[in-house]
C-alpha cells in the first residue's frame, strides 16, 4: 500500500471542528441566509424540504394526519424524530445540531471508506496507478467543504439523513460488517426510494469485503439472499413502525406514490419535473414508466460489467442518481461529488474533465439567475430554467461517462500493459 | 275564554296566510357619495304537506322539483358582483346574510346517510341548478366543495339534523350577468312583469357599484308536523345615482362642457380657471323611473295587499314625492315610510327632490359594522406568498367573536405552521387570539383546503390574520385559456358569532349576528411555455439517451488501441471508392 500521509487525531479533531463551526456559525449569524436556502428549489424538493417537513410536524403534533394533505411527502418516522427535539421556532440550535452531527458522520464515513483503500484495490482487481491517492482526510475535507454540502447542511434539507445513510452502508460494506449495511441501506431507501436501486452492487461489495473468519455464508446466492432477506425485513419493520406512529398506510400512497407518480411539479434542478408539465395526459402513465425503467436499467449494466470493482458501481450509480431520480436536488450531487475524490488514481485517464467541470460550474451559476428571470423578474420564462437543467444534466453526465471511461482503461491496462499511454478506440 | 277562543282564531288565519303567501318589497335607502342602496325582496311559502304532493302555487316548480329530487333541506345561492364599501356605505343589509362572494356561492344541508350518498346528491343539486341559472354551477366540483364545520348554520327549522350533510362550493371566477338574473327573475309569480320585479334591468342591476342576487329555501316550522317551505328572493345593489341617471339613448360618459364641470369648491386653488372635478355630485334628485330606466308596472297582483311593494328610508323631515293618489305612511320610527300605489294596473314612480340645503343632505347615517375586515396577498414572485387579513374592531368596548373561514384551490399550498394573528401594533404574535382551528389540507386535484378559525378581536383593535403558502405549478392542461391572468381565489367568510345569545353553549354553536365576506383574490401562478410540449419531450429525451448511450457504448463494446481491430467501417468504404476511382481513371 502507499504512502499516506498519517494523520494526527488533531487534525482529524481540528477538521471535524471547522466544519461544525462554519455551520453553527452561520446558522447563528446568518439566519437569513440559510433561510435563502431552504427556501431554495435547488436544496429543497418537495420530498426533501425543511419547511414542509415543519409543516408536517405541526400537523403531526396537532393530531391531523399529514399524509391527508399535499404538503408533506417524507418518510414518517421523521415526525417523532423531530418532535423529539425543541420546537425549531422556539429553539433552533437542537435540530442545527442535528444537522451538524449528520455531516460531520457522513464525513466520517467517507473516511473510512477512503482508508480502506477499496477504490484502489479491491479483492478481484488491483489498479497499477493505486498509489496515487488521497487520503481520508482530504476527501472528508473535500465533502464537508463542498459548498453543495454546505448548502444542504444550511438549507436543513432532509436529504442530509439519506447521504448519510448511504455512505454508512457504503462504510459498513468496506470494513466488513454486511448486516449494518444492509440496515443502513434499507433506511435509505425508506427515506428516499431511490437508494434501493443501490442493493446489488452493495451486495457484491460486502461479499467482496466480508471478514473470512466471519459468520456470513460462504457462497455468493445464499450471501444475497441474506442480504435482500435483511433489507426487507428492516424496511417492512420500519413501515410497521411508520404505520404504528401514523395510525394508518396513507404514508405509503403520500410518501412513495409521489416519487412514483410525479404528482407534484415542483421545479427542481432535474428532467422529470418540466417533462410531465408538458407532458400529453394519455401519455403520462407510459413515460413514467419509462422514466422509471430508465432509472433501474443502470444497476444490471454497470454491475455486470464492472464486476471488479463494486465501489465504483455504487459511485456511478450515486451519479446517475442525481441525476434522473425524480426529485433531485444539489445534495444528490454532493453525495456523487463526494466519492469521486476515491478515484484520484484515473484522475489521468479522464477525458474531459475541464469540460464537464466548467459546465457544472456554468449551470450552478446561471441556474439561480435564470430561476430568478423567470419566477420573479417576469423577463424569462420556464425555458431559461428547464435549458439550465438541461446542461446541468449533460455536464453530470458527461462526468459520470468519462469517470466510468477512465475506470474502464485502468482496467484494461492490467491486462494488456502494453496499452498504456496509446490511443484506444471502441469497437 | 273568549280570549282563547280570539287567539286560537288568530292562529289559525296566521297560520292559513303563512301556508300560502307571498309579498314583495322594495326598500330604498340613500347612501353617502350620491349612492342607493335597493333591497328587493320577495318571499313565498309553501306547506311541506302541499310540497310533497307537488301542488306548487307560488313557489317555483322548476326549482321545487329538483330540491325534491336532491332530497334538499335547506337551500342558499348568492350571484355577486363588486365590492360593498364598508368604509362609506357602512353595515351590509340583512346583516350580511343575503350576499355571497364575488361570484356563485352555494351551501345546502342535503340528506344523506353517508359521505359518498351526499356527494352524489350534491353533484346532482349543482349540475340542476347549473341549468336552471345558466351559471357553471356544473364546475363545483370536488376540489371547490368543502363541509364547513362552525361557520354556517341552518336559518330554518330542523326537527333534527342528524342526518344531513352541509356542503358548500364556490365559484369565484363566474361572471355574474343577464343570462342569470332571467332565469331569477322567472322564478317570481309575476315573473318582472308586473310589480317592483318589473324594474330590474340587466343594464341597471350589473351597472351597480355592488350587487347581490340571493335564494334561500328553508323550512319553516310554527310546530311540530306545521311547516311551510319558504322560499326567499333577494336582491340588493348599490347604484351610483349618477351612472344610473345617464340616458338610456346616450350612455357613453362624456367629459362635460367645461361650465357644468362640478367642482370641489373646498380646494384651495379653486377659482374661476381651476377646477378640481368631483367624482360625484352630492344630493342630486333622483326619481325610480330615472335610477331604474322605467317606472313599476303597477304592483303584482298576486301580493299580499297589507304589505306594502315600496319603502324608502330617509328621515321624515325630507319630502318624498309619488304618483298621484299613493298613499304614504310613515312610520313610527321616523326614519322609514312606505307607499301603496293607488291603483295595481297603472305605473307608479317615486322621486326623491334635492334637499334644501346641500350641506346637510339628511340622509341617514352609515350603521357601523361590527367589524371591518380586508384581505390581501404579500410577497412577490411566482414561487410563495402569503396571505394578511386585517381585521379591524371599530367598537370601542365590545370583543367580537368570529369564525373565519377560508377555502383555497389545492394548488395554494397552504403553511398553518406559519399562521399567526397579531395585534397590529405590537411585534410578537398573541396566542390567545385564535381560539380554535379547523383544518383540512388540500390533496393535489383532488380537494381544496379549508381553514376555519374561531378567534376574537380585542375592543378598538385591529388584529393582522398572516400565514405563507406556496404555489405550485400546473400540468400545462390544467392552466385556463388566459394563465397569465392568474386564478381567482374565493372570499374568505367571517361570520360573527352573537355574543348576546348562547352564553353558557359552547361559543361556535351561537348563531351569527353578522356575516361578511372580504374580496376574491387573484392569485398568479408559473406557467410553462405552452407552445411547446413536443420541443421539451424532443430536448429531454435527447439528453437521455445522450447518457443512456454514453454509458451503454462503454458497457457493451470492447476496447482495443487506435491501431488495432478492424477498419472503421467509413475508412473501409472510402478505401473502396478510392480503389473503384483509381481503376476507373486507370483504365481510361
Amino acid at each position: 500500500m502507499a504512502a499516506v500521509a498519517k494523520v494526527s487525531p488533531g487534525q482529524a479533531a481540528g477538521l471535524y471542528a471547522a466544519a461544525a463551526a462554519l455551520r453553527l456559525a452561520v446558522f447563528a449569524f446568518l439566519p437569513g441566509l440559510s433561510d435563502l436556502l431552504a427556501a431554495r428549489v435547488e436544496v429543497s424538493t418537495p420530498v426533501t424540504s425543511f419547511k414542509r417537513l415543519q409543516e408536517g410536524l405541526f400537523l403531526y403534533n396537532h393530531n391531523v394526519s399529514p399524509y391527508d394533505g399535499g404538503v408533506y411527502h417524507q418518510a414518517p418516522l421523521l415526525l417523532p424524530l423531530f418532535s423529539l427535539l425543541p420546537s425549531f421556532a422556539a429553539l433552533p440550535l437542537p435540530t442545527d445540531l442535528v444537522y451538524v452531527v449528520l455531516d460531520l458522520l457522513s464525513a466520517r464515513a467517507i473516511w473510512r471508506i477512503a482508508d480502506s483503500g477499496e477504490a484502489g484495490s479491491s479483492a478481484l482487481f488491483t489498479s497499477p496507478r493505486r498509489a496515487k491517492r488521497w487520503s481520508g482526510f482530504v476527501l472528508a475535507a473535500f465533502f464537508l467543504f463542498n459548498p453543495f454540502t454546505l448548502a444542504t447542511c444550511l438549507g436543513r434539507s432532509t436529504s442530509a439523513f439519506t447521504t448519510y445513510a448511504v455512505l454508512h452502508a457504503i462504510a459498513n460494506a468496506v470494513s466488513g460488517a454486511p448486516l449494518g449495511a444492509m440496515v443502513a441501506l434499507a433506511f435509505a431507501g425508506y427515506l428516499s426510494l431511490s437508494p434501493l436501486l443501490l442493493l446489488p452492487p452493495l451486495v457484491l461489495l460486502a461479499y467482496d469485503r466480508r471478514r473470512p473468519a466471519g459468520p456470513a455464508p460462504r457462497s455468493g446466492p445464499a450471501f444475497a439472499a441474506v442480504c435482500a432477506a435483511a433489507v426487507a425485513g428492516v424496511l417492512g419493520a420500519l413501515f410497521l413502525l411508520s404505520y404504528l406512529v401514523t395510525g394508518s398506510w396513507e404514508f405509503l400512497p403520500s410518501t412513495y406514490g409521489v416519487q412514483l407518480t410525479l404528482s407534484d411539479l415542483s421545479p427542481n434542478i432535474g428532467l422529470w419535473w418540466y417533462f410531465f408539465v408538458e407532458m400529453f395526459d394519455s401519455f403520462r402513465s407510459f413515460f413514467l414508466a419509462v422514466f422509471w425503467l430508465h432509472l433501474s436499467s443502470y444497476v444490471a449494466g454497470l454491475t455486470l460489467r464492472i464486476r471488479r470493482q463494486p465501489l465504483v458501481v455504487l459511485t456511478l450509480l450515486l451519479g446517475i442518481h442525481g441525476i434522473f431520480k425524480p426529485y433531485p436536488s444539489i445534495a444528490d450531487t454532493s453525495l456523487f461529488l463526494a466519492l469521486v475524490p476515491l478515484y484520484r488514481h484515473v484522475f489521468p485517464l479522464m477525458r474531459y474533465t475541464f469540460l464537464s467541470a466548467s459546465v457544472i460550474l456554468y449551470s450552478a451559476f446561471l441556474g439561480p439567475a435564470f430561476y430568478y428571470l423567470w419566477i420573479y423578474a417576469g423577463s424569462g420564462n420556464a425555458n431559461f430554467f428547464y435549458a439550465i437543467t438541461l446542461v446541468w444534466g449533460l455536464g453530470q453526465s458527461l462526468l459520470v461517462c468519462d469517470l466510468m471511461f477512465a475506470v474502464l482503461r485502468d482496467e484494461l491496462e492490467v491486462e494488456r500493459p502494453e496499452i498504456v499511454g496509446k490511443e484506444i478506440r471502441q469497437i | 275564554m273568549r280570549q282563547l277562543f280570539f287567539s286560537l282564531l288568530f292562529c289559525f288565519f296566521s297560520s292559513f296566510a303563512a301556508a300560502a303567501d307571498y309579498h314583495e318589497q322594495l326598500n330604498l335607502r340613500p347612501l353617502p357619495q350620491s349612492a342607493l342602496l335597493a333591497s328587493f325582496n320577495f318571499r313565498s311559502n309553501i306547506s311541506v304537506s302541499d310540497f310533497d304532493k307537488g301542488n306548487f302555487r307560488f313557489f317555483p316548480r322548476s326549482l321545487g322539483q329538483i330540491l325534491q329530487h336532491a332530497s334538499t333541506r335547506e337551500l342558499h345561492l348568492r350571484f355577486t358582483l363588486g365590492r360593498w364599501d364598508a368604509e362609506s356605505w357602512g353595515a351590509r343589509p340583512w346583516n350580511g346574510a343575503r350576499e355571497g362572494g364575488t361570484g356563485v356561492e352555494l351551501w345546502a344541508w342535503l340528506e344523506a346517510a353517508s359521505h359518498q350518498e351526499a356527494d352524489h346528491k350534491w353533484l346532482m343539486l349543482t349540475n340542476a341548478l347549473s341549468g336552471l341559472f345558466c351559471a357553471s354551477l356544473n364546475f363545483i366540483d370536488s376540489t371547490r366543495t368543502t363541509r364547513p364545520v362552525m361557520s354556517f348554520r341552518p336559518e330554518g327549522d330542523h326537527p333534527s339534523l342528524a342526518n344531513t350533510q352541509l356542503l358548500h362550493g364556490t365559484l369565484p371566477h363566474e361572471v355574474v350577468c343577464t343570462e342569470n338574473l332571467t332565469p331569477f327573475l322567472k322564478l317570481l309569480p309575476c315573473k318582472g312583469k308586473a310589480g317592483i320585479a318589473s324594474l330590474l334591468d340587466g343594464h341597471k342591476l350589473f351597472d351597480a357599484s355592488w350587487q347581490s342576487m340571493a335564494i334561500d329555501m328553508r323550512p319553516l316550522c310554527r310546530r311540530r308536523n306545521d311547516c311551510v317551505l319558504q322560499i326567499e328572493q333577494t336582491i340588493d345593489m348599490v347604484l351610483d345615482i349618477d351612472r344610473s341617471k345617464r340616458p338610456r339613448h346616450n350612455p357613453i360618459p362624456r367629459p362635460p362642457p367645461a361650465d357644468q364641470l362640478p367642482c370641489d369648491t373646498s380646494k384651495p386653488y379653486h377659482a374661476r380657471d381651476t377646477c378640481f372635478p368631483l367624482d360625484h355630485t352630492k344630493n342630486q334628485d333622483w326619481a325610480l323611473s330615472q335610477i331604474f330606466g322605467r317606472p313599476m308596472k303597477g304592483t303584482c297582483p298576486l301580493t299580499d295587499p297589507q304589505v306594502s311593494p315600496v319603502c324608502i328610508q330617509i328621515p321624515h323631515s325630507r319630502p318624498v314625492y309619488a304618483s298621484e293618489g299613493a298613499r304614504e305612511k310613515k312610520n313610527p320610527d321616523r326614519i322609514s315610510r312606505c307607499f301603496f300605489p293607488p291603483d295595481p294596473s297603472a305605473d307608479f314612480d317615486l322621486s326623491l327632490p334635492a334637499p334644501a340645503d346641500p350641506s346637510d343632505p339628511e340622509i341617514l347615517g352609515p350603521g357601523t359594522p361590527l367589524l371591518y375586515a380586508e384581505r390581501s396577498f404579500t410577497g412577490y414572485g411566482q414561487e410563495r406568498g402569503g396571505i394578511q387579513t386585517i381585521l379591524r374592531n371599530p367598537s370601542p368596548h365590545k370583543e367580537v367573536e368570529f369564525i373565519y373561514m377560508e377555502t383555497l384551490p389545492w394548488f395554494m399550498r397552504i403553511y398553518l405552521h406559519t399562521m399567526e394573528a397579531r395585534v397590529a401594533g405590537q411585534p410578537a404574535p398573541d396566542k390567545s387570539l385564535v381560539r380554535e382551528v379547523y383544518y383540512r389540507p388540500a390533496v393535489d386535484r383532488a380537494r381544496g383546503t379549508q381553514l376555519e378559525v374561531r378567534m376574537r378581536v380585542p375592543p378598538a383593535s385591529t388584529v393582522l390574520l398572516t400565514y405563507d403558502f406556496e404555489k405550485s405549478i400546473l400540468r400545462y392542461t390544467e392552466y385556463p385559456p388566459d394563465a397569465n391572468r392568474g386564478f381567482d381565489v374565493p372570499a374568505a367568510v367571517i361570520t360573527i358569532l352573537d355574543a348576546s345569545q348562547g352564553g353558557k353553549e359552547p361559543s361556535p354553536r351561537r348563531p351569527a349576528a353578522y356575516t361578511l365576506r372580504t374580496t376574491s383574490l387573484l392569485c398568479s401562478l408559473p406557467t410553462p411555455d405552452f407552445s411547446m410540449p413536443y420541443n421539451v419531450i424532443i430536448f429531454t429525451s435527447t439528453a437521455i439517451a445522450l447518457a443512456f448511450g454514453g454509458i451503454f457504448n462503454m458497457l457493451v463494446r470492447r476496447m482495443v488501441a487506435a491501431d488495432e481491430g478492424p477498419e472503421p467501417g467509413l475508412k473501409v468504404l472510402v478505401g473502396k471508392l478510392k480503389k473503384r476511382l483509381g481503376a476507373l481513371t486507370g483504365r481510361r
